[in-house]
């Protein structure tokens, strides 16, 4: 039971919880308390008293920002008295504000305005000069005007409360106050944005649309952002069909308002001048412009052909991930039907595939049992191979909420140093780190395991439930020596004790599972050891606990529970599911085909060797994002048709025969599942660029030419079909409410399941550093994912170009030494399969024996990668490699 | 480096505090004992040594007049403009010093011997007008005795006018 107080604002009686804001509780009975430096999001700092209220008992007037309610309390928000304070705050304030409002980008939505409005004498007893600040170059995105500024702080307390980057420092004193960075550098930080939006005036706005607009011109939409898995909720903002500016109102979406770089900057690569506006048809070996009839009568005939002469199954498709649920659902039922094949792959395959097989094998999900706001208030978090900043922002902001908010214990198995950066770094809010090498991360995993057996910390419950799995559980982790596990981690058998017993004291334990174990080998495996950890410790199960693997793309989860995978049919069920099969089979009046589909690697190996004559690649890049070693540009070369859905022309489009323009996110209706499994609606804010469509009208367009039409008169009907499909898909609500475990599959995993593949699972591994090719000067080289990107794709916003333009090789500063290099010198990282010219950078949070280099300009550090195929998930690793660092001559 | 020259004097600040971040002014103070002002590298490694970012050391130096962003003279002669002492005429004193070092606040003179600054309260508020220089505080200031003290620094380097790092009011009972 929560606390409540009775208290009566302005007449109106009203009960809250206890510790309730005078300010939260006028709001709930619609009394607005003007105010510059509260927001919901921060800590009240009490500094502008604009808030100032009358309380009966209480000799002066107090801030409603700062004054909790209380029983009884009598609250005046509209006095004389109280309208005598306003209006000398306001007076105070516009004293020295320069009423610039006419070129004032924040003009018709500024607080100052509108309480001035209100509240203001027109006249002012001040004569004196006003303060004027010196104008400074403040960054390429962010703009100030210190001149404006009302010195509420909210903009400093915004980037150290909530984003934990501490990028803003309020120089000087009093009036003389001025917002800055260090010094007179130019900002340097995570971009997020937060600045601008949480500034109640026009003191930090954004250069991207510096004097384009006045808020009354914009047409909104709320929509939801493509660049990760987060899925943030977004209001993309146009004037006349242009993008003006993104923002995302307090509350909004899963993200609360809060966006990263790559939301709240990145929205121009849908008008980037490079947008493919017309169909595109092989003529002489030249892509030529070609009409919508042309093009489509030419794809559908010579597919009739080729299946004809080679059968369904010299087909296959690849669809991105960014791609709307509408999008993916129809392409998974257009090769299955249409087409008549299983070989059907997403880029979920890249990693997303890897957690939700763990999760299906031990608990029968194929999503998180836990969402956003179980992170928050989870008492222990554990996070593995994440880097959640950089790839999933806004999850790593419901992280630190629970570690600086309400005292979660952090746990994290890092490739991080914990150093303070101009970009916030997680491992510096965790009580517990272990800093490893990428291949650390199992070894770091099985020593947490290693703990909880030989401390006594296993779950009574369980080891009565399931003696056996206990056992063989404990066996295998007491053949693992301490020894061992130290030298793979380099953390001692004592931190891992301790780490542990935190963890297990906690009724609430989180743990997300990142890039570095999904995206790496055996990713499957050390996820459903991950989940053995929570099954040991008792968390499993329990409200607000589970195991979490982040989804790198914005709709990764979406194109796994479409079906748009060669092992799985709409919901997700297994291909192979025989009732499932009958389901849709009866729901689509047509046979499923029959076999058991390839994936992506499978397919390009079959195009290599000739099996396989056709591809339909939508909105997805294989030439671009695999290493050249996986020979993905000669074998699709050899296709007879390759048909390309995309929005430029990629890598992979310029091989094609077709190139089928398409639209973005920014122009169509549909859904996205984000990381937690919530289904989201996907708005157009502008009208189609070019003669492009979305992908679900040119595949339906594509079907009736091929004679199986799948017809549909908007997403909206595609969306009906997928609920008719998966009940209750989608109840588009403000949360997700996530599945149970299902206890029959949890049983049989505790009884049988667990042992397949147990030996693998808990050996330490080979420590790759131990591999004979490795020199005494060599790193292993990390291709990841950064903040300021998100695939290539982002690399056509020229927001985030401002901020990273190229990659540079991050080494730390020691490694930096040894090697006798130096920031910004050139180097030429090379190995035995090919070799690229970079720049230096020293970073102190890059673990020694580590360089990490930005996938999105990856073109040349592709070359010194291999890839692997994981045999049982048939998921492609391609992100590491041992490399030989030098001066560039 | 600071960490390098005066390790033993920074690890005994860092044991003095529970909270590493506490150590912020004392470890500025050392910077600026060094080199006269705080540096930006000084702030850097400071940040570094307290693990906050550069930008937090920064917005605490601008907050203190006694830590100085830039090079000052020999004599950094402080003029508390507060209240009280801006009752008892701290503008005609900042008035006089300007007129005869010929320099506005914020500068220094050409020689390199004074700069003149204005800054908060000193704590001195019954003697006032008053000014710092260095580390001596001068009270009860007149034109006449400004020039005196001014003479006596540029001749002697120090002066017999000052009273020490602290007066307390005079009693004034009998
Ligand atoms: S944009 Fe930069 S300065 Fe502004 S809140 Fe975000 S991280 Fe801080
Ligand atoms: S810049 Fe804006 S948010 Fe920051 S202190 Fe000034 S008015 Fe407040
Ligand atoms: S990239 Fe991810 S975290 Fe950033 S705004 Fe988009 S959905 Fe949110
Ligand atoms: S809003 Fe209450 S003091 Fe600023
Ligand atoms: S007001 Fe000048 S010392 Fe206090």
């Amino acid at each position: 039971m929560v606390e409540t107080v009775k208290l009566t604002i302005d007449g109106h009686h009203i009960t809250v919880p206890k510790g309730t804001l005078v300010i939260e509780a006028a709001r709930q009975v619609g009394v607005m308390v003007p105010h510059f430096c509260y927001h919901p999001k921060l800590k009240p700092d009490a500094n502008c008293r604009m808030c100032l209220v009358e309380i009966e008992k209480m000799p002066k007037l107090q801030t409603a920002c700062s004054t909790p309610a209380a029983e009884g309390m009598v609250v005046r928000t509209a006095t004389t008295v109280v309208n005598e304070a306003h209006k000398s705050v306001l007076e105070f304030i516009l004293a020295n504000h320069p009423l610039d409002c006419p070129v004032c980008d924040q003009g018709g939505r500024c607080d100052l305005q509108d309480f001035s409005h209100e509240y203001t004498p027109t006249t002012s007893r001040f004569i004196e000069v006003k303060r004027v600040f010196p104008k400074e170059y403040f960054s390429p995105l962010i703009e100030t005007q210190m001149n404006r500024c009302v010195q509420c702080l909210r903009c400093v307390r915004y980037c150290d409360e909530v984003m934990d980057v501490k990028a803003l420092a309020p120089s000087g004193r009093g009036t003389m106050t001025e917002i800055k960075h260090f010094t007179h550098h130019e900002l340097d930080c995570e971009f997020c944005g937060g600045c601008v939006q949480i500034c109640p005036v026009g003191a930090i706005t954004s250069r991207l649309s510096m004097y384009e607009f006045r808020p009354w011109m914009l047409k909104r939409a709320d929509t939801v952002c493509t660049y990760c898995g987060d899925g943030c909720q977004i209001t993309i903002q146009t004037k006349e069909n242009q993008l003006i500016e993104v923002m995302s109102a307090q509350g909004a979406g899963r993200n609360n308002g809060d966006l990263c770089a790559r939301g709240f900057f990145g929205y121009h690569v849908s008008t980037h001048p490079d947008r493919l506006q017309h169909p595109l048809i092989r003529r002489n070996g030249e892509l030529v412009q070609a009409t919508w009839e042309d093009a489509l009568e030419w794809v559908a005939e010579t597919a009739i052909r080729l299946k004809l002469a080679h059968g369904p199954n010299a087909f296959g498709g690849l669809i991105g991930a960014r791609c709307t649920n509408e999008d993916l659902y129809l392409f998974q039922k257009f090769m299955r039907l249409v087409v008549g094949t299983n070989n059907i792959d997403s880029s979920a395959r890249y990693g997303q595939i890897n957690g939700v097989r763990a999760l299906r094998r031990v608990q029968g999900t194929s999503r998180w049992t836990v969402t956003f706001d179980d992170i928050v208030s989870a008492e222990a978090l554990l996070l593995v191979g994440t880097n959640v900043t950089e790839t999933n922002p806004i999850t790593g902001l419901k992280v630190k909420e629970a570690v600086k908010k309400r005292q979660a214990t952090l746990l994290t198995i890092e490739a991080l140093e914990p150093a303070v950066g101009t970009i916030s770094n997680i491992a510096n809010l965790a009580a517990h780190h272990f800093s490893v090498q990428p291949d650390g991360f199992k070894p770091a995993v099985l020593g947490l395991i290693k703990a909880v057996v030989e401390e006594n910390l296993v779950s009574q419950p369980l080891a009565q439930k399931a003696p056996g799995y206990v056992q063989a559980v404990s066996e295998a982790v007491r053949r693992l020596s301490w020894q061992a596990i130290e030298r793979a981690t380099g953390s001692s058998s004592q931190s891992f004790i301790d780490a542990t017993r935190s963890f297990t004291r906690t009724a609430r334990a989180v743990i997300l599972v990142g890039q570095g174990v999904l995206r790496a080998p055996d990713g499957s495996g050390l996820t459903a050891t991950l989940l053995d950890l929570l099954l040991l410790t008792g968390h499993h199960g329990l409200p607000g606990c589970g195991v979490a693997p982040l989804a790198e793309e914005n709709n990764d989860q979406g194109a796994v529970e479409m079906g748009a995978a060669l092992e799985y049919l709409p919901g997700p069920s297994d291909a192979n599911d025989q009732a499932a099969r009958a389901r849709l089979a009866q729901a689509w009046k047509e046979e499923l085909p029959k076999g058991p589909g390839k994936s992506l690697m499978e397919m390009i190996e079959g195009a290599r060797t000739g099996s396989l004559k056709a591809m339909f690649i939508v909105g997805e890049n294989p030439a671009g994002s695999l290493p050249p070693s996986a020979g993905t540009m000669e074998a699709l070369q050899s296709l007879d048709l390759l048909v390309c859905q995309e929005l430029f022309l990629t890598e992979t489009a310029r091989l094609a025969h077709v190139v089928l323009p398409a639209c973005s996110y920014a122009e169509k209706d549909g859904t996205f599942t984000n990381t937690e499994g919530h289904v989201q609606s996907v708005r157009h804010a502008i009208e189609l660029i070019g003669e492009s469509r979305p992908d679900w009208e040119i595949l339906s367009a594509l079907s009736v030419l091929m004679g199986y039409p799948l017809e549909y008169g908007d997403a909206k009907e595609i969306f009906k079909e997928i609920r008719s499909l998966i009940p209750g898909y989608g109840l588009l609500g403000p949360a997700p409410t996530p599945p149970r475990p299902d206890q029959a599959v949890v049983e049989s995993y505790l009884k049988t399941g667990y042992s397949s593949g147990l030996a693998e699972r808990y050996t330490l591994g080979e420590r790759r550093a131990a591999s004979g090719e490795r020199k005494d000067f060599s790193l292993t080289l990390l291709v990841t994912q950064t903040l300021f990107h998100s695939g290539k794709f982002s690399t056509r916003a020229k927001g985030l170009l401002q901020v990273q333009a190229e990659g540079a090789f991050s080494l730390n500063p020691a490694d930096g030494t040894r090697l006798g290099l130096a920031e910004g010198d050139r180097v030429r990282v090379s190995n035995d399969l090919g070799e690229m010219t970079t720049t230096v950078k020293l970073q102190d949070r890059v673990p020694v024996g580590l360089a990490l280099f930005p996938e999105h300009f990856d073109q040349e550090a592709r070359r010194l990668l291999r890839v692997s195929t994981d045999p049982a998930t048939q998921v492609p690793y391609y992100k590491s490699a041992s490399v030989k660092v030098e001066k560039a001559k | 480096m600071l960490r390098e020259k005066y390790k033993a004097e920074i690890d005994e600040i860092l044991s003095r505090y529970p909270l590493r971040r506490s150590a912020l002014l004392p470890l500025l103070y050392l910077a600026q004992k060094e080199e006269g002002y705080v540096t930006e590298a000084a702030m850097k490694e400071i940040a570094s040594i307290l693990k906050i970012t550069p930008p937090q050391v920064y917005e605490t130096v601008t907050f203190y007049t006694m830590l100085n962003l830039r090079p000052v003279g020999k004599f950094h002669i402080q003029v508390c403009k507060s209240l009280m002492c801006a009752l008892v005429g701290s503008d005609t004193l900042l008035g006089w010093l300007e007129v005869r070092l010929g320099i506005k606040p914020g500068n220094t003179t050409k020689d390199g011997l004074f700069t003149l600054s204005k800054v908060e309260c000193l704590a001195a508020c019954g003697t006032g007008p008053m000014m710092q220089i260095n580390d001596d505080y001068y009270e009860r200031l007149t034109e006449e005795k400004v020039d005196r003290i001014l003479a006596d620094l540029k001749r002697d380097g120090t002066s017999s006018l000052k009273s020490g790092p602290f007066m307390w009011p005079e009693r004034t009972d009998g």
